[in-house]
């Protein structure tokens, strides 16, 4: 336990020791921040309804829409490819792992350590609805329902897209493809869901919206908690970490 | 197995697809020896080490480190070595004193300890300059010294280092090196390198590896008398220029000297040395025990001849290294260089192929040696 909250700890300063993490966080909120009000809503059956000043209603779901996709195309790739990719390619790894740790305590420390970027991150998007709707600034009667819902949904989302990333991170040894194959596969993950619903495929459709994080997310934007998405959530995180863990142990057979 | 043996490597093996880069090497370090761990690229020197310290497992064999086996018992056995890969990767976002204090953690030093420990790590591997920059503002050297720290800083039994001292500079070699041999004392430490002069500053053995066999094991006394040979090196003169002859008669044909150095007795091989036109130098092989030199001077001076230079060599260590793993380098040339290229090298190589010969004959010890010539002249032929 304790390797791993050292090595956690020394991964999270790293990762704010460098700009990636700022630029990451900052970029995410501007983004965050444009799509919000300036780019209309696709609120009602995929239609636009105009942006937030537009719509009139107190409202985070456009938030909460955005920020998946967001994450998948670029914070978590950003966020994960260092993780195990580049400590291969520069011999970090080799130094970490020949010191008294076990395989899966740097597995789970490096995890933690994305995760904890991603949760300062959806943490620091708290800003807008305070802002907004507490102080200074009360621009209505917020429903805070569905937004700790849509938090909830967005947190499993990143433990479990974080999970992949570092997946593929213990792949290979270039942080450029770690970063371009997580952020191309968690985008897919998102998209296959959505034109699997918009398209009349029979099984292959069912099953892709089984499969897609945008499925299973869905219900968390309506406020509504759902315990086999958490469930299904969790089951990608653990089984992307035991993949991570063998490919990291496979070092050893090679 | 006895209690000072501190690392132990019994038919270790290890092959990648099908290339074999270990095949059943077999050695033993005792506690408090300084151990030089030798041979050329790609012979299996970080490999073995990547094995003792549980990187990588083997595919035969078994190893065992302060009494751990690398394979059921790995963290007791990374918790008993401190261990510098080669180039020393760091973590460069970090500073020295973090890096130095994030390897403490991981080996569960209080901070009482780790303060101790620290100062004198960086008392011995001089980082006081440096203990707050960051390490990718750091020179070569400096990281290097920065990965020996991280490596004492538990204070293991063992060290094993690999090419520790590649990236410093002479005096910081010479330093490492003094050190090195202070901390020995009461360490048993494992050194790769391709610098011989290091080896002879500061290891008692070596162990020579060569694709992934160990050619020569021993103190380095015995690994030097192991190809028994001693060079005497002679100078004849050939031309006077414009000055005056001061031999008898005229100067000798080379053919000539070379003839009759071949016939006294203990010599074994004539080969020339690179001269200039008004002299010629050349190398005498014999067995040890006879010295050459009173009957080459007796020869010369019979002959009327002018000496200008008779001295004995005795076989270096480099000498050795060479002649054991020579059969490495010429199968690299012939994979990278075709034809032309070799053909230029044959001269050079003559030689090293005539002097393994000749360690067959004279010394069963050598055999893999001779087996690795043996190799070589089929590759060339």
């Amino acid at each position: 336990m304790r390797n791993i909250f050292i090595i956690a700890r020394r991964d999270l300063r790293a990762q704010f020791n460098s700009p990636v993490a700022y630029v990451v966080i900052g970029g995410t909120m501007l983004l965050l921040g444009l799509l919000f009000f300036l780019v209309p809503h696709m609120a009602v059956a995929g239609v636009a309804v105009g942006g937030f000043w537009e719509i009139d209603r107190a409202t985070m779901d456009e938030m909460f829409t955005c920020l998946p996709p967001l994450m998948s195309l670029f914070v978590i790739p950003a966020v994960t490819m260092r993780s195990l990719a580049a400590e291969k390619g520069s011999g970090t790894l080799e130094l970490l792992i020949t010191m008294p740790v076990r395989d899966s305590e740097v597995i789970l420390g490096k995890y933690v350590a994305s995760c904890a970027v991603v949760l300062i991150l959806l943490a620091s998007t708290l800003l807008y609805p305070f802002a907004m709707f507490k102080w200074p600034w009360h621009l209505g009667a917020l429903d805070w329902g569905p937004v700790w819902a849509g938090y909830i949904g967005c947190v499993f989302f990143s433990f479990a897209a974080v999970g992949v990333g570092m997946m593929l991170s213990s792949l290979t040894e270039s942080d450029v493809i770690a970063f371009f194959m997580t952020s191309a596969s968690l985008v897919g993950l998102y998209v296959v869901g959505l034109l699997a619903a918009s398209v009349n495929w029979g099984v292959l459709g069912d099953a892709l919206q089984f499969v897609s994080f945008s499925t299973r997310y869905q219900s968390f934007t309506r406020g509504l908690i759902d315990t086999r998405a958490l469930v299904y959530f969790l089951s990608v995180t653990i089984v992307c970490l035991l993949v991570s863990f063998r490919s990291l142990e496979s070092r050893k057979w090679s | 197995m006895a209690n000072d043996v501190m690392i132990y490597a019994s038919d270790l093996s290890k092959t990648f697809g099908s290339f074999r880069a270990l095949d059943k090497i077999n050695f033993e370090v005792k506690r408090g020896e300084i151990v030089g761990f030798l041979g050329p690229n790609g012979a299996g020197k970080s490999t073995t080490m990547r094995i003792l310290t549980c990187f990588i497992s083997p595919t035969g064999g078994s190893a065992r480190v302060n009494g751990h086996d690398v394979f059921d018992e790995s963290l007791k056995v990374r918790e008993s070595l401190g261990y510098l890969p080669q180039r020393a990767p760091l973590y460069l976002e970090m500073s020295v004193l973090e890096y130095l204090r994030f390897a403490a953690d991981l080996r569960h030093l209080d901070d009482a300890t780790f303060r101790k420990r620290a100062k004198s790590v960086v008392e011995v591997c001089g980082l006081a300059q440096v203990l707050g920059k960051e390490i990718r503002h750091l020179s070569h050297g400096y990281r290097q010294r920065v990965g020996l720290g991280q490596a004492l800083i538990h204070d293991p039994p063992i060290l094993i280092l690999d090419e520790p001292t590649s990236d410093l500079d002479p005096n910081e070699k010479a330093e490492f090196l003094d050190y090195l041999k202070q901390i020995g004392k009461e360490r048993t430490v494992l050194l790769s390198t391709h610098n011989l002069a290091e080896v002879e500053a500061s290891c008692a053995r070596a162990i020579i590896v060569s694709r992934g066999r160990i050619v020569a094991d021993g103190p380095l006394d015995e690994i030097r008398a192991k190809s028994g040979r001693v060079r005497y090196v002679v100078s004849i003169q050939e031309s006077a220029g414009t000055g005056a002859y001061r031999g008898r008669g005229t100067p000798p044909k080379k053919v000539e000297v070379e003839e009759a150095l071949g016939k006294l007795d203990g010599v074994k091989k004539v080969g020339e040395l690179p001269t200039d036109e008004r002299a010629h130098m050349y190398e005498l092989v014999s067995e040890q025990e006879v010295d050459l030199r009173p009957e080459a001077f007796k020869l010369i001076v019979d002959k009327g001849w002018v000496m200008l230079e008779l001295h004995r060599d005795s076989q270096t260590l480099e000498d050795v290294f060479r002649s054991l793993t020579i059969g490495d380098e010429r199968r690299n040339r012939q994979l990278t260089a075709s034809g032309q290229a070799q053909g230029a090298d044959d001269d050079e190589d003559d030689d090293a192929a005539e002097d393994e010969d000749e360690d067959e004959a004279e010394s069963p010890k050598s055999a893999d040696a001779s087996a690795d010539a043996k190799v070589a002249k089929d590759e060339r032929s």
